[in-house]
């Protein structure tokens, strides 16, 4: 498997905050090869922050804690590490891109030193060289290098997330997570911000996971897709397996609830009732008490992602028993066929 | 940013006038009779009388207090019928005892504050944190004098190490310092506690350490910076009581120092030492005020785009 960037393994990961023990994470399991992005979809609360900041091991503890699991990175597994081996992973193998871009830069330090920081930290460069790839850095993400000097506070958000771009991309990282990089963004300005990802990404031979609860930004960047649902994947394949051959009845509310701007009018279905509280999960299937096919069995054991047969790709899987019957069909791809 | 200055001190022109005017009034109702004072007890009505007319004391307020402003102006605030002292001159000569006395104190507590605030917040809700609190707590609580004692019976009587008070090269200042600054250290520790804590909870620390930055790096070059415009307040804030709150410290180590000046004085009621003293005093804290406005700039690119716009 020389072409894995990233193989995440049973990935368990809990808050244990005083009130409550939040089971963030339940066993999640993925893996990404090289040059592939792989969109990581779910609801507010999924766990995809969580796993996202697993993969740096820069879950805050106290109060989380990484329980179980391997996060095996280009061979190396990254919960296994020393601090300063990780210091040395951190930036320069991985980069993180975070949602808020009005919060992730430091308001005292100029965005050159901040990008040039990211350099001097993982390269024998002088201050000078430093600060001339900063620059360097700026004009690749559309930005005037003469602002190097400038402070975060005189920038707008999307230029904002520019730099923060610059910062993550500075190193020439392997992986780059991005973390709803444009959800705090005015839609004009996520276009663009996603299109300048998007060239990058395929310029430098990246790999990405682009976190996101917004299925048109997977459709326009994502060759892979994981839904989770309530710390688990319940549902992962390539981008055309999960919009195509959805066969997990949350990926199908997730279609559903989504405006269709060709039949305006026809009325949205949200998805109904909420996501269990992590802090106590359900038995059995999480999605069992909102799901529309639900039986009694489903409530009784958790079901294992299993592949998906016929017409998707060998990557297709699902976690879902319902299929335990092999006549069982999703609604939408009864109407489809 | 000069421009700023130049109109920070400019504005400070008016508040001048209309504190020293306070003062002054406040003293005026207060005071007795200064001829009283000089002529002493058997003086005839006619010599007080004539005392009055020629120290223009029977003259409107107003005028009597125009005349004193524009002495202030040339630095002349009069002199003392006690003791005969030059006002002005005696604050300025010992407003130095009192900026030694002070900044010594100053920086011994930041000395302490700083780190262990620092310390307390990393660790925040362990045993280390509630040691850091108890310690001060303690400086909160602790009456300053009774401290000094304490200090003056253990390092001057007991172990001769220090002079227990007076004002005699470097180590007189010492135990007075560490008594005051033990008490400012208290409440800059719990500053840099609670701004520390806000600040670790920030999303670009996060960035920070996602960039490979070491704990060190990101607690002292992300986090220190940021969390300094409340810690610079609050020193600001002591530097102005020190000025004139460390009267018990002053006394106990008999310094002498401003706060002692003004405490002699209104015990002598020698009211133009007061109200000079006081009036200095007060410009003095406005110099510090904006002296901190000053260093918020500094450290803070905000701040200091925010002074440029004014302008
Ligand atoms: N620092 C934390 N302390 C306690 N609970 C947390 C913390 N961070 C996240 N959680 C909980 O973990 C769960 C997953 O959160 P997160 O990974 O941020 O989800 P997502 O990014 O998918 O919205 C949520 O229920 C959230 O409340
Ligand atoms: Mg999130």
């Amino acid at each position: 498997m020389a072409d894995l960037v990233l193989d995440i393994k049973d990935l368990v990961v809990h808050y244990e905050t005083e009130d409550a023990d939040v089971h963030a994470v339940n066993g999640i399991s993925f893996q990404l090869g090289k040059k592939t992005t792989l969109g990581l979809v779910g609801e507010t609360g999924a766990g995809k922050t969580t796993t996202a900041l697993s993969i740096l091991n820069l879950v805050p503890n106290p109060p989380g804690k990484i329980k179980s699991g391997s996060i095996v990175l280009d061979g190396v597994d990254v919960l296994k590490l020393s601090q300063e081996e990780l210091e040395k992973v951190r930036g320069n193998d991985v980069a993180m891109i975070f949602q808020d871009p009005m919060t992730a830069l430091n308001p005292v330090m100029t965005v050159g030193e901040q990008i040039a920081e990211s350099v001097e930290l993982h390269e024998k460069v002088s201050k000078q060289e430093a600060m001339e790839r900063a620059k360097e850095m700026l004009r690749l993400v559309g930005i005037a290098e003469n602002r190097a000097y400038d402070y975060p506070h005189q920038f707008s958000g999307g230029m904002k997330q520019r730099v923060v771009i610059a910062i993550a991309l500075a190193c020439n990282p392997k992986l780059l997570i991005a973390d709803e990089p444009t959800t705090a963004l005015d839609v004009t300005i996520q276009a663009q911000v996603l299109e300048l990802m998007k060239n990058l990404i395929r310029e430098y031979d990246m790999s990405m996971i682009l976190i996101t609860h917004d299925l048109g930004v997977v459709a326009e960047i994502c060759d892979d897709v994981a839904v989770v649902y309530a710390g688990r994947i319940v549902e992962i394949g390539t981008a055309d397996d999960i919009f195509n051959h959805t066969h997990h009845p949350y990926t199908e509310g997730l279609f559903d609830s989504l405006p269709n701007l060709k039949e305006r009018g026809e009325e949205l279905q949200p998805i109904k009732g909420l996501m269990p509280d992590p802090s106590n999960l359900p038995p059995g299937c999480s999605f069992a008490p909102r799901c529309p096919y639900a039986t009694d069995a489903c409530s009784k054991k958790v079901p294992e992602l299993r592949p998906v047969g016929g017409t998707s790709s060998s990557k297709h899987m699902v976690a879902c028993d319902a299929y335990d019957d092999p006549k069982f069909c999703l609604r939408r791809n009864k109407d489809g066929k | 940013m000069i421009k700023y200055i130049v109109k920070r001190l400019l504005q400070l022109i008016p508040v001048i006038i209309v504190t020293s005017f306070l003062i002054y009034w406040a003293m005026n109702l207060t005071s007795g009779d200064p001829a009283l004072l000089i002529a002493g007890d058997k003086a005839t009505p006619e010599m007080l009388e004539q005392i009055r007319e020629e120290m223009g004391l029977n003259d409107p307020f107003l005028v009597r207090y125009g005349r004193y402003m524009l002495g202030m102006i040339q630095g002349d605030m009069g002199e003392s019928y006690i003791t005969g002292k030059d006002v002005f001159q005696t604050f300025m000569e010992t407003l130095p005892n009192t900026l030694m006395l002070g900044g010594a104190a100053v920086l011994i507590a930041v000395i302490i504050a700083l780190p262990l605030g620092i310390y307390t917040a990393i660790h925040q809700s362990t045993w280390k944190d509630n040691v850091g609190m108890v310690f001060a707590l303690f400086g909160t609580a602790m009456p300053n004098f009774w401290l000094g004692l304490m200090l003056i019976l253990l390092f001057s009587l007991k172990l001769g190490w220090f002079p227990s008070g007076g004002k005699a090269g470097f180590s007189s200042v010492v135990l007075p310092a560490v008594t005051v600054g033990y008490g400012l250290a208290a409440l800059i520790m719990r500053t840099t506690r609670s701004s520390m804590l806000d600040v670790i909870r920030q999303d670009y620390m996060t960035t920070a350490r996602a960039k490979g930055c070491s704990e060190r790096q990101v607690i002292f070059r992300h986090g220190l910076k940021n969390a300094l415009i409340p810690i610079i307040t609050a020193i600001g804030m002591q530097i102005s009581m020190i000025m004139t709150g460390s009267v018990l410290a002053e006394t106990v180590f008999s310094w002498p120092g401003i706060g002692r000046l003004v405490n002699d004085s209104i015990a002598r009621r020698d009211n133009e030492m007061v109200t000079g003293a006081i009036i200095m005093c007060s410009i003095c804290m406005c110099l510090i005020n904006l002296v901190v406005d000053l260093v918020y700039a500094f450290f803070d690119p905000r701040i200091k785009a925010q002074y440029a716009k004014k302008g």
